[in-house]
């Protein structure tokens, strides 16, 4: 992709500047559009860039964020995961009771177990009986919120003391004046993005999700790869759940509902493709970021609310327009 | 006569018989909106059971139609086909099931809607509505807040802002325009600063807080449409360390928002119970088959709570 990008520029009509310009904005393009929110942002309303609220809108975007990690694998791998909102609300209200009958210390690994159950469920539909993960994860998406109001039955699940107990640690605590749902989901994005970018698992990653009949033949075990994408998911899931219920010490039955498109929407915009076998780790903290901030930028400004849905789809557009232009070096399609 | 007819007639005549025994007056059906839902929903489900097997002379088929109204509008088919006496109805959407509401006019069956009202233009096919007064509740939460300013003193320069129920919901819309009404008329200093949705949604209202708090350095009190939403403000300015200094205002009292106003944190909100919701409902249907004047807009009463006197109050089990 590199060597195509800095051609490109070097065919003259269209290209938008010099060849080195060139080159770091098509790898970049995303990081470029993210910057230019925030100088917009920044300008409409000097409170955007105080401390308080960056702190603040990073540890509110670190739910969807770590979601986003998880998803991220498994888009690369060239599958989707629709489910991650209900497992979200799932794993949410596992932790919420268990912490109340079982003690946080069980709880908390009690309820990552049963996340990791659900996605090796999931993995193993998608990885080893290949259906398709659509389909898969569409159902998984009503079966789970099934699953959770039964355990609920229906109710709000609450934390009884709520001032007596460690667990509030994960959603509101600080280590070194950082929020600790910051340093979770930073430690989780370098983690998962050295396994994703530096290990052989990661080249088989992009490898079956960018040509998986040749992966075949290249002697990688597909389907092993492909269930511990899912695995990986519902790890982060399973995190995302313990930061929330941690920073709300209660939870409705549907507090992740709908958050799966929002979470493919960040992976998308920070340029995986739909495909499979492209994307990177740090391209979809971009995009959860960016994801964050226009929410957050549009809330300062005051814009009224109707408009917001409009402005931020503008957004989005415009983000990824931007992204794709820097690819191949000019503003419009070379075909249209 | 054969012998199969006879037999046929004598066993119908005999289930005739076994029927005016356990002496079933009125037949109600109820479609609900969206039980299992949230807690609200679940507990009147429950509370409206409780309070139809109490009474002997009500048998009820209970339906849901999980918030999808194309399921709602074939429960509706399936209780016009059944023909049951009255039809009580909570609204999945109150434009798209006026149609099937009317469907159930023309068969003579009286319909009342439940907790949410339908749209105006389908007024005429209905019986009643039972249900709180969303108005009233806003402009009672507005009557709250401004007491309390009056008490600390801060009336003629508090500054406040609104966190809405999820946009375009009847509920949402009428809160906020009772309060809005209501403010200006008992405390026309208090400046509303701005006005955004929470969605019904503890995290959302969270992050909306979250944004309010570095936009404006002084904010002395919140409206919420809902107590769910108002702890979720309520977390946000405690994380800022800002709680102790705002007036936190509610609807619906949820079990954590009586909590937090034990704990003092929270102020005040407005006291529905749905079990009320739901008894009110079936007492309605009930009185409209017996031939009773009803109000058309039959509300039951949704009083204030607030610190002071939230002794008299339950704790709400959702």
């Amino acid at each position: 992709m590199s060597e195509a990008a800095q051609e490109r520029p070097a065919r003259g009509a269209g290209g938008l500047t010099g060849a080195k310009v060139g080159t770091f904005l098509a790898k970049q393009g995303i990081l470029i559009a993210f910057i230019l929110f925030m100088v917009g942002f920044t300008l409409a309303n000097d409170r955007f860039l105080d401390p308080d609220n960056i702190l603040g809108v990073i540890r509110s975007s670190a739910i969807l964020g770590v979601m986003a990690l998880g998803v991220t694998f498994v888009v690369i791998s060239g599958n989707l995961d629709l489910s991650v909102g209900s497992l979200m609300s799932f794993s949410t209200i596992v932790v919420l009771d268990l912490h109340d009958t079982l003690g946080p210390a069980l709880a908390i690994p009690a309820m990552f177990g049963l996340t990791l159950a659900i996605g090796a469920v999931i993995g193993f539909l998608v990885g080893y009986l290949r259906l398709n993960s659509l389909i898969v994860t569409l159902g998984m998406l009503s079966a789970i919120h099934g699953l959770t109001l039964t355990w609920s039955g229906g109710q709000n699940m609450d934390i009884a003391d709520k001032e007596g107990t460690w667990f509030s640690v994960f959603g509101q605590g600080t280590a070194l004046g950082i929020p600790v749902p910051i340093l979770m989901f930073a430690l989780l994005a370098a983690v998962l993005g050295i396994v994703l970018a530096k290990t052989p698992f990661g080249r088989k990653v992009y490898a079956v999700g960018g040509n998986g009949t040749a992966a075949t033949f290249s002697g990688i075990r597909r389907a092993r790869t492909v269930f511990t994408c899912y695995l990986i998911s519902a790890f982060c899931v399973a995190t995302a759940g313990l930061i929330q219920a941690s920073r709300s010490m209660g939870s409705q039955n549907t507090v992740g509902q709908g958050m799966e498109l929002e979470v493919l929407a960040a992976v998308i915009l920070g340029g995986a493709s739909l495909m499979g076998g492209s994307g990177t780790i740090f391209k979809t903290v971009i995009g959860v970021l960016i994801l964050g901030f226009i929410q957050n930028g549009l809330l300062l400004i005051g814009l009224q609310f109707y408009v917001q849905f409009v402005v931020t789809w503008i957004i989005i557009i415009l983000a990824v327009w931007l992204d794709i232009a820097a690819k191949r070096g000019r503003l419009l399609s070379p075909i249209a | 006569m054969n012998i199969r007819s006879m037999l046929a007639a004598t066993t119908a005549a005999g289930l005739a018989l076994a029927g005016a025994a356990t002496a079933q007056e009125y037949t109600i059906g109820i479609t609900q909106n969206n039980v299992g839902v949230d807690s609200y929903q679940t507990t009147y489900e429950k509370a409206f059971i409780a309070a139809a097997e109490a009474n002997p002379d009500v048998e009820t088929v209970v339906l849901d139609a999980g918030g999808d109204v194309a399921r709602q509008i074939a429960q509706m088919e399936d209780l016009i086909q059944q023909e049951v006496d009255a039809i009580i109805i909570w609204p999945t959407n109150g434009e798209a099931v006026i149609p099937v509401v009317r469907q159930a006019f023309q068969a003579d069956i009286p319909v009342i809607v439940t907790n949410s009202n339908i749209a105006e233009q389908g007024f005429d096919f209905v019986a009643s509505f039972s249900g709180p007064d969303n108005i009233t509740q806003g402009s009672r939460s507005a009557e709250i807040m401004c007491d309390r300013f009056k008490e600390l003193g801060i009336e003629d320069e508090a500054q406040i802002v609104q966190i809405s129920g999820q946009p375009g919901y009847t509920t949402a819309i009428e809160r906020a325009q009772g309060f809005e009404e209501r403010l200006p008329e008992v405390c026309p200093n208090v400046t509303l600063m701005e006005t955004q949705p929470g969605d019904w949604n503890r995290e959302k209202s969270q992050q909306v807080m979250e944004a309010f708090l570095v936009k404006y350095d002084d904010i002395d009190g919140v409206y919420s449409g809902d107590d769910n939403m108002g702890v979720g403000a309520l977390n946000a300015a405690r994380a800022a360390g800002r709680a102790g200094d705002i007036t936190f205002v509610g609807a619906t009292n949820f079990a954590v928002g009586y909590e937090a106003m034990a704990a003092g944190d929270y102020w005040g909100s407005i006291y529905q119970s749905p079990v009320d919701d739901a008894e009110a409902a079936l007492q309605t249907a009930i009185d409209v088959l017996n031939g009773e004047e009803v109000p058309f807009l039959n509300y039951f009463d949704t009083p204030k709570i607030t610190q002071e006197n939230m002794d008299e109050f339950e704790k709400p089990v959702f």
